[in-house]
């Protein structure tokens, strides 16, 4: 059988074209590379108002306060919570401030080998608990408004049902709570894993490790396809700029505690304890019911790590009967880093919570 | 002499044998190779732009012949061997071994490449050509790691067992994640066999110049077959199986480690966790007393 003739001979005059507008492309990065270049990360003004260990608190104030209770902002222990500052003109923490929100930013460090006892009590009922209590105290408030980004979202959910009264509004972004679900490949692999052996092997979870296993989550877009497209725009200072930002945080996942890796793992990913409140944390029952307070749970359609099935479940298991699911038509960053989600999706929460104040 | 001739003697079939399978992997391999090629001589009906890559092939084909055809008549391997004086018996059974186990290998790889070309089914990852890894592992096993567990002379000092062990767990691991690392290769193989029916995906008479679209379709194509091959019990099973290893690799050398530092006097990661633990513990307990205690102030807030 014939096979179709691929017009070899096109393609390559074509790429011959194509030589020297590459080369031409080529001296400008390298004006670009020698020069001076704005990559920091997280630069915006804040004061560490609080620490606790290698747990910080960082405060960021508004020009003018709008909204009286001020919004915590929780990440994950997998990932730096530098994601919600990546730059200048697509800040979270930036956006929020416009809006007239009082912002706190939980910093949770870099987790060393002192730290692999910790549990994930000791964060939830430990670190949190004692960094909403302080906020409290700061402002002579009885409640704060708390909003947990990925598994710090499922921390939030955790720690609104056990204090449901230190908590006003709840907001929940990629969150994942209902872990028994075949769309996550994280999910799938978590499943089979055996975290006894690896927790005994090396103390807390390699940084190291958290990154390549990320980077497998989609070989083809994340290993190959995002470096050709950097040698395509590297003529290009903004991109440039924002693309090392990018490799910045994507590169520096902190160990994480090994006992806290241990029951995340074992409680949530291969018992899926949370959604049927049957999880334990100090002694006590978390029970979503207890999450009485407003809840706004956004999440992303094509999101490969949470997929919108762990998220979704989440506000027909609480208790709360002011809930709002909110899907995005974006994948797991994007909801922080994409300028037009944030356009659309800050403004959003601002209104949320305005109107949910109170007196 | 009579002994050693009679092991020479012994080894000549074996070698044979093995000559054969050569013989039949490289005439397997010329008959797959580009072009049509014919390996009974320069076939006269190829087209002249396969001569180029043909020539070669066969070239290192009849010279492969010819080497092996020298081999294989009788006397010349004891010409071979004429220069070297009775090897000990010792040394003989190593060798007989060593080639035992690379024959065994040579045979599987041959039988392995023989099915080379067979239709796995679009997608699929399970029943995969992996046998190599296995072969391999056995091979370890069977003729090296038992090295590695001879039983430790105490009146070195040294810490044979834990070196050993550390060596033990070292070439498991990498055994662990070469055959990993071939799995993750697996897509980028079939992704490359799908894109040779472009004709099917662009249209025949549709073909882009632009390398740009065949790029991206092949991504396209690629990315499903990874999805598929994540999804697959097989990457399961095979990243859990490196993963252990590493764990296994990272105790083992943990322990080394410690002894290390137990002869120079230095406390060893487990002594720090056990200190780390104890801290641990004694600042969790005064935090809680320090809790109860503003709790028991009349201002204390509770949720």
């Amino acid at each position: 059988m014939d096979r179709p003739k691929i017009p070899v001979d096109l393609i390559l005059a074509k790429m011959a074209a194509e030589a020297e507008e590459a080369q031409h492309r080529l001296e400008k990065a390298r004006d670009i590379f020698l020069g001076p270049l704005a990559t920091d990360i997280g630069t915006t003004p804040h004061e560490v108002v609080y620490q606790e260990d290698r747990v910080r608190l960082k405060y960021y104030r508004p020009e003018e306060v709008r909204l009286k209770t001020p919004l915590l902002l929780l990440h994950a222990l997998f990932n730096r919570e530098t994601v919600l500052d990546l730059q200048p003109d697509r800040s979270v923490v930036q956006n929020l401030l416009k809006e007239g929100m009082e912002v706190y930013l939980i910093d949770w460090g870099a987790p060393t080998r002192k730290d692999r006892f910790l549990t994930l009590d000791d964060h939830i009922n430990g670190y949190l608990d004692n960094i909403v209590d302080f906020i409290r105290r700061r402002h002579g408030i009885s409640q704060v408004n708390l909003m947990g980004v990925c598994l710090g979202g499922t921390f939030g959910v955790i720690y609104a049902a056990l204090y449901p009264k230190k908590i006003r509004n709840l907001i929940t972004t990629v969150a994942p709570t209902h872990f028994d679900t075949p769309k996550g490949l994280l999910h799938i692999w978590l499943k089979e894993i055996d975290v006894d052996r690896l927790v005994d092997a090396f103390g807390n979870l390699p940084g190291n490790l958290v990154n390549v296993a990320f980077l497998l989550l989609n070989p083809p877009r994340l290993l190959l396809d995002k470096y050709l497209g950097f040698l395509e725009n590297m003529d290009n200072k903004d991109f440039v700029e924002n693309f090392i930002r990018m490799e910045k945080w994507i590169f520096d996942s902190p160990d994480v505690p090994g006992e806290t890796l241990r029951q995340l793992v074992k409680d949530l990913y291969q018992e899926n304890l949370l959604v049927q409140s049957q999880m334990e944390l100090g002694g006590r029952r978390v029970d979503l019911g207890q999450v009485t307070m407003p809840l706004l749970n956004i999440y992303g359609q094509y999101d490969h790590l949470v997929p919108p099935e762990a998220c979704e479940v989440l506000t027909h298991k609480v208790g709360s009967r002011d809930t709002e699911d909110l899907c995005l038509d974006t994948g797991h960053i994007g909801i922080y880093v994409s300028a037009r989600f944030q356009k659309e999706m800050v403004p959003m929460i601002a209104a949320w919570l305005l109107a949910r104040e109170g007196g | 002499m009579a002994q050693e001739f009679s092991n020479q003697k012994a080894s000549e079939p074996l070698l044979a044998a093995w000559i054969k399978w050569t013989m039949d992997f490289w005439e397997s391999m010329a008959q797959m190779g580009p072009g049509p090629v014919a390996t009974a001589g320069v076939g006269g009906g190829a087209a002249p732009e396969a001569g180029a890559v043909r020539d070669p092939w066969l070239a290192a084909l009849q010279l492969w012949q010819a080497f092996f055809s020298l081999l294989t008549e009788p006397g010349t391997v004891a010409a071979v061997f004429q220069g070297i004086k009775a090897p000990s018996e010792t040394i003989l059974r190593m060798a007989q071994a060593g080639w035992g186990g690379y024959f065994y290998l040579h045979q599987q790889w041959l039988a392995a490449w023989q099915g080379v070309g067979i239709s796995e089914g679009e997608y699929g990852y399970e029943n995969l050509d992996q046998d190599i890894f296995k072969i391999c592992n056995e091979i370890y096993e069977n003729d090296f790691r038992q090295l590695l567990n001879l039983p430790q002379l105490h009146l070195t000092g040294l810490p044979q067992n834990r070196i050993s062990r550390a060596t033990d767990k070292f070439n498991q691991f990498q055994t662990a994640m070469a055959e990993f690392i071939y799995l993750l290769f697996l897509p980028v193989k079939k992704s490359l066999r799908a894109m040779g029916a472009v004709g099917i995906t662009f249209g025949e008479d549709n073909l882009p110049i632009e390398f740009k679209e065949y790029y991206k379709r092949w991504l396209k194509i690629l990315e499903g077959h990874y999805m598929t091959l994540f999804q697959s019990e097989q990457y399961s099973r095979t990243m859990s199986q490196a993963l252990n290893a590493l764990e296994d690799f990272a105790t083992a050398k943990q322990e080394l480690l410690a002894d290390a530092l137990e002869v120079l006097g230095l406390p060893s990661p487990r002594d720090l966790d056990e200190l780390y633990r104890e801290i641990y513990l004694l600042k969790k307990r005064t935090r809680l007393i320090a809790k109860k205690l503003d709790q028991s102030e009349p201002s204390g807030e509770e949720g």
